[in-house]
Order: structure tokens, then C-alpha cells, then sequence
């Protein structure tokens, strides 16, 4: 039940799928709008006149796949975000699946995230080929992903890859899990510095070399910060752990 | 952000966060706090973070005590979510000369009249309490078992999210570049995100306070002087005390997390504001850490760093009014000892602003001792 769980039934879907031919002759705009709404700017966008005018606004809209060349100008301005664009023809083994994403930070094109279904459950590795971000677009963003061809009729969405879960350890010396991190970027310690003092992550004897990076990519992943704009830590001496009787040039002196 | 406030503290290391969090709770509204860079990115989080009652004054004993009691205390008072990881290790001051020897009894006999359980030893009794210490080295030792070390991070964080919850603003990395005066009298800040109009200004800048005070004319004689500090890998608990010593130069304290933080004073530091880090400091404290404590010798430096100590004529604090200038108040000049002294920083310059009566002796560490040539002497500082 669409109403309900938000996820489109097998019987909707079937409407809305393209046949295999037309699929076979390149991208076209996948529609998956089944709720009577007041909302028409599909119809209004589209230049090639593919989907059809509306006599009702309420109406869900139709569109001629024979016209569509799967421009993807629908993509960014369907408020519902209910179109996607899919190109089997992309390559032997893939497909393309073009999808509005309005989260940030955007993925990196050639960066892999993960393909997920309608459902929001994971399904793939994804390629990310393309990200598209003109003003035109006004902040929808279309992210063209390559997944494997038998998937892309499920692939609908995408999450940057998530590899660490709340308790993948950011800084081995001082045992800093992501989660704790985490937490502390949401009670406002936006710097590396700050996490550094109050968390001690990198303070340890690796000096920081494991987490710094780390915690600038989920300091960008939560505040949309730039790494290559974000402050980094201070890179305090001696660099490499030193006994203090070799500093001092004892009779140990290594 | 705020373009009007009752009242603006320059600088979010311990004393500001301590004023800012005392004044709100005296139902103080709009006060800001500016802070350059980031919460005690200054001399607080440099800092050796120790604290102790063991000093030669009674008035300085009497508010070292009223620091270690409310630090004691502070993760409840300031109902801090996190710890400020207070460690009453105790301190184990070293005498190696004879001079110090005869001090330490005088400290001592003070200390136990004013409430502080400080003990005298013997070179053996002290070793006792720090067997891995060289006792052929010191003439006799004191140790107050109350005296401590916590974290300067977790402690400046509480009074902030304290002083947050009663409504305090703080402006992190925001520069204050100018303090405009009318009448002598304050009438602003300026900052590099804008200007606010205050009535009442607050130098809480540490090593900057000079500087801050120049922007008003007032002319506070304090310097800063760069301390230098290195810190260890973390091993096992083996030293629960701060070991120190004036006349060896020495300070090292293991802290709860097991690393050990040493430094040490030195004349002949920089006076430029720079907190840069010399190999020349690493190898002198690696050197007499090793020939006093030398089990310590197999242990890895991690890291070492500088902060600026706010030097005053007599090595106390400067608390108070400035001449001439209406509105301006200092909380600095406290020539290393900052960090402890925060608690009182905070109440004394509360009331100071608010113009009660002073709960706590300072009455002698006004600007004014200055002109007056009445300097306060303090036989127990590194």
C-alpha cells in the first residue's frame, strides 16, 4: 500500500515500466507518481511534449516513452522526486540510472556508493558517473549511478558509502568510536581542533595519522564543510614517539 | 549575532568561561563571550592543569583552597555531562635546597593553620610516596594529598555549557579588533564579524591581554612568556602525584589517562607571542627528568607544545577596575596559575561587576598595588 509504507506496489509499478524494446533503444524517464495530487510540472517541463497535458490537475501524468529521449529535465523539477531516468544501453553489463538527490555532502563523480531500493534497503555497489548541479536544477541535484543492468528497475536511490558504523573506532590511540564522534559534531564541535582537545582523538602515539582524515571526511559528510577548506590540526613535535633517555642522551642512547 | 550586550568577555579560556558562567548565574542577561579561535585554543588548553593549596601566602592559600573545593565538586555544581577528570593525586614538592627547606617548614605551619593537610618529609618518607624518584637529589619534601590535576578541556566545557544554559552567547573564532571608549567610558567591541555596543568589557585574554588592554589605553604591566610542555605515551599508573620543584625547574604529573605532562619555567623564553616549540626545551627536561625520576627514561615522548604565561610584576593576578576607564575590568596577569585560579576568577569578578562585596580576599590584587609599589610576595611559584 503506497499510502501507507510509501513504496510503490508491483501493480503500479507495471504501469509504469517501459517494454523491454523500448528500454533496448536508450534512456527514457521512468514515472513512478500514482497518487492523485495537484502538481503538474513534469508536463510543464518537459520540452519534448512527451508527457501528455494534463486535463485534471489532479490527474497522475502519462507519458509517451516513443517521444521521451530521456533528457532528464523532469528529473529535477518533479517536486516528489518520483522520476528517475534509465539508460540500459550504457553498457554490456550496466545500466544507468539518473536520480534526483537532494542530500549533502553530493557524491563524488567515479566515487562508489550504495545502490539502494525503493524500500531504502541496500542492494549494490554503485558507480557514481555523473553528477549534474546547474542553477537550473535549483538545488535537485541528478546523480547518473551505473548498477548492474538486472538492477535497474529496483535501484532507485543511493547513500554515500557508509563504511563506518557508530562503532568503527576513528582513533585507535585514544579509542574514539565514529558514533562518539558523531555525537560530538552534533553538540557543535565543528573543528578538528575542538574533537582533538575534547575527545583526545590524535593525541595518541600515532599522532593523528589514522584519524585526521577521518574525521575531516565526517566533519564534510556532517556539515557540508569542504576538506580542502577546513582547518586542519596543529602537527606538533617530535612527530615519531622518542624515549625520553635518547632525548636526553643517556647511556641507552639508541 | 548580537549587536548589543550587557556585558562581553574577551577571551574562552577557563577565567572567561568561569566569569561568564558566575555573572549569568547572578541573573546577568546578554553577556558574550569572544573567543579568537576556539574554546581554550589559548593558555587553558596549554596548560599543565594542575592544581594545588601548597603556597607560601595565606591569601593565596585561602584561594587555591577555594578552587580545589569547588573543582572537587564542579562536575555536580555545573551539572556537566561529560568529566572534568579531577585527580587529587596530591602534590610532592621537592626541597634541594637549604633555603627551600627552611620555607617548606614556615609553608607548612601556614598551610595546616588555614585547613591544608600538608605533611613535611624526610627524603625517604618522600620516596615513599614516588619510589621511582631519585631522594638522594632533595633535602626534604611536602605533600598535600588534596592537591591535584584535571582535564583544562573537560573543566573549561562544564562552566561553558553551564554558562550556555543560563543563556550565555559564545562567539568562537571571532577577533576582537578594536574596543571603542567614549567619555572614558566603554562603549563597545569591535570584532571581524561586526560590532557590539556593552557597557562592560572584561579582558579574560591571557597571553593577549596586553594587547587587549592597549585597545583602551590602559597601560597593564604583564608580559607574555612562552612555557613550553611535552607530553608521553600512556603507561600503566605508576606516579600519582605532581612531582615539582622551584629551585630543579621542574614540573611532571602522570595523569589519569596514564601519560606524563612535564615542563618547566625559563627566563630566556621568547616575549613575542610565539607558542612554536624548541628542541633546546625537549632536551633540558628529558635530561633532569631522567636524573630525578629515571625509570621515566624508557618512556616515548608523544608531543610537545607552548603557551603563553601572563606575566605580572609580582607573579599574581590582576583582578579588578582599571583608572579612567569605566566598564573595563581585567581578570589576568596570573603568570601561570590561571587555570587553577579559575573558580575564584569567576566569583571575584562577578561581584566585582556587579559591585558586591568581595567573598574572597583580593582586596591586594587591584591595578593599583602597582603605582602604590605595594607588589605582593609569594615564595612558592615555578
Amino acid at each position: 500500500m503506497l499510502e501507507k509504507t510509501g513504496v510503490a506496489t508491483e501493480q503500479d509499478l507495471q504501469k509504469a515500466i517501459p517494454s523491454k524494446e523500448r528500454l533496448a533503444k536508450g534512456p527514457v524517464a521512468i514515472i513512478e507518481c500514482f497518487q492523485r495530487i495537484p502538481c503538474n510540472p513534469c508536463y510543464t517541463s518537459c520540452k519534448k511534449g512527451a508527457i501528455k497535458e494534463f486535463e485534471d490537475i489532479n490527474d497522475t501524468p502519462e507519458i509517451n516513452v516513443e517521444i521521451c529521449n530521456g533528457c532528464a529535465v523532469c528529473v529535477s523539477n518533479c517536486p516528489g522526486l518520483s522520476i528517475v531516468v534509465v539508460d540500459e544501453t550504457y553498457s554490456e553489463q550496466e545500466a544507468l540510472v539518473k536520480i534526483p538527490y537532494e542530500f549533502l555532502p553530493l557524491p563524488e563523480e567515479g566515487s562508489f556508493v550504495t545502490g539502494l531500493d525503493r524500500e531504502g534497503k541496500a542492494v549494490c555497489r554503485a558507480k557514481v558517473v555523473k553528477v549534474l548541479n546547474t542553477k537550473a536544477m535549483d538545488r535537485t541535484p541528478i546523480v547518473s549511478l551505473a548498477v548492474p543492468k538486472d538492477l535497474s528497475m529496483t535501484v532507485r536511490f543511493m547513500k554515500l558509502n557508509d563504511i563506518y558504523s557508530d562503532n568503527t573506532f576513528v582513533c585507535r590511540c585514544e579509542e574514539l568510536t565514529m558514533g562518539e564522534l558523531r555525537e560530538l559534531i552534533r553538540k557543535g564541535f565543528n573543528t578538528i581542533d575542538e574533537i582533538k582537545r575534547i575527545s583526545r582523538a590524535g593525541m595518541g602515539p600515532c599522532q593523528g595519522r589514522t584519524c585526521r582524515q577521518l574525521i575531516m571526511q565526517e566533519l564534510a559528510a556532517a556539515t557540508g564543510a569542504k576538506m580542502s577548506e577546513m582547518p586542519i590540526s596543529t602537527f606538533r613535535p617530535p612527530v615519531k614517539p622518542i624515549k625520553l633517555g635518547t632525548i636526553a642522551g643517556g647511556a641507552d642512547h639508541e | 549575532m548580537n549587536n548589543t550586550a550587557s556585558v562581553v568577555i574577551i577571551g574562552g579560556g577557563i577565567s572567561g568561561c568561569s566569569i561568564a558562567y558566575n555573572l549569568a548565574k547572578k541573573g546577568v542577561k546578554d553577556i558574550v563571550v569572544i573567543e579568537k579561535k576556539y574554546l581554550t585554543s589559548g593558555s587553558t588548553g596549554r596548560c599543565g592543569a594542575g592544581i594545588r593549596m601548597q603556597w607560601g601566602t595565606e591569601m593565596n592559600c585561602r584561594l587555591a583552597k577555594f578552587s580545589t573545593e569547588f573543582y572537587e565538586n564542579a562536575n555536580d555544581i555545573l551539572e556537566y555531562d561529560g568529566d572534568i577528570e579531577f585527580k587529587q593525586g596530591g602534590y610532592l614538592i621537592v626541597a634541594a635546597t637549604e633555603k627551600e627547606d627552611v620555607q617548606f617548614r614556615k609553608n607548612v605551619a601556614l598551610q595546616n593553620s588555614l585547613g591544608i593537610p600538608t605533611v613535611y618529609l624526610t627524603p625517604k618518607e618522600a620516596k615513599e610516596i614516588i619510589p621511582h624518584m631519585d631522594e638522594t637529589k632533595i633535602i626534604s619534601a611536602t605533600f598535600c594529598q588534596k592537591d591535584g590535576h584535571l582535564n583544562p578541556f573537560h573543566a573549561t566545557q562544564a562552566y561553558a555549557d553551564a554558562a550556555a544554559r543560563l543563556g550565555v552567547k559564545f562567539m568562537k573564532y571571532t577577533e576582537v579588533t578594536g574596543i571603542k571608549v567614549e567619555n572614558n567610558k566603554i562603549v563597545g567591541v569591535q570584532t571581524d564579524k561586526g560590532f557590539i555596543s556593552a557597557p562592560v568589557v572584561v579582558n579574560a585574554a591571557g597571553g593577549y591581554s596586553k594587547q587587549i588592554g592597549d585597545m583602551v589605553g590602559a597601560d597593564i604591566p604583564v608580559y607574555a612568556e612562552r612555557h613550553q610542555i611535552l607530553v608521553t605515551e600512556p603507561v600503566n599508573p605508576i606516579q600519582n602525584p605532581m612531582f615539582m620543584s622551584f629551585s630543579l625547574n621542574i614540573y611532571c604529573q602522570q595523569t589519569p589517562h596514564g601519560s606524563f605532562i612535564m615542563g618547566r619555567g625559563d627566563a630566556n623564553e621568547p616575549r613575542d607571542l610565539r607558542v612554536t616549540s624548541s628542541w633546546h626545551f625537549l632536551e633540558e627536561m628529558a635530561k633532569d627528568c631522567c636524573e630525578l625520576l629515571p625509570l621515566l627514561k624508557d618512556i616515548r615522548v608523544v608531543r610537545q607544545w607552548a603557551g603563553l604565561y601572563c606575566m605580572s610584576p609580582d607573579r599574581q593576578p590582576i583582578y579588578g577596575k582599571v583608572d579612567n576607564v569605566e566598564g573595563f575590568y581585567l581578570a589576568t596577569g596570573f603568570s601561570g596559575h590561571g587555570f587553577m585560579f579559575g573558580p575564584v576568577t569567576g566569583v571575584v569578578i562577578a561581584e566585582t561587576i556587579l559591585g558586591e562585596k568581595s567573598s574572597l580576599p583580593i582586596d591586594k590584587l587591584g591595578m593599583e598595588r602597582f603605582a602604590k609599589g605595594e607588589l605582593l610576595f609569594e615564595p612558592s611559584v615555578v
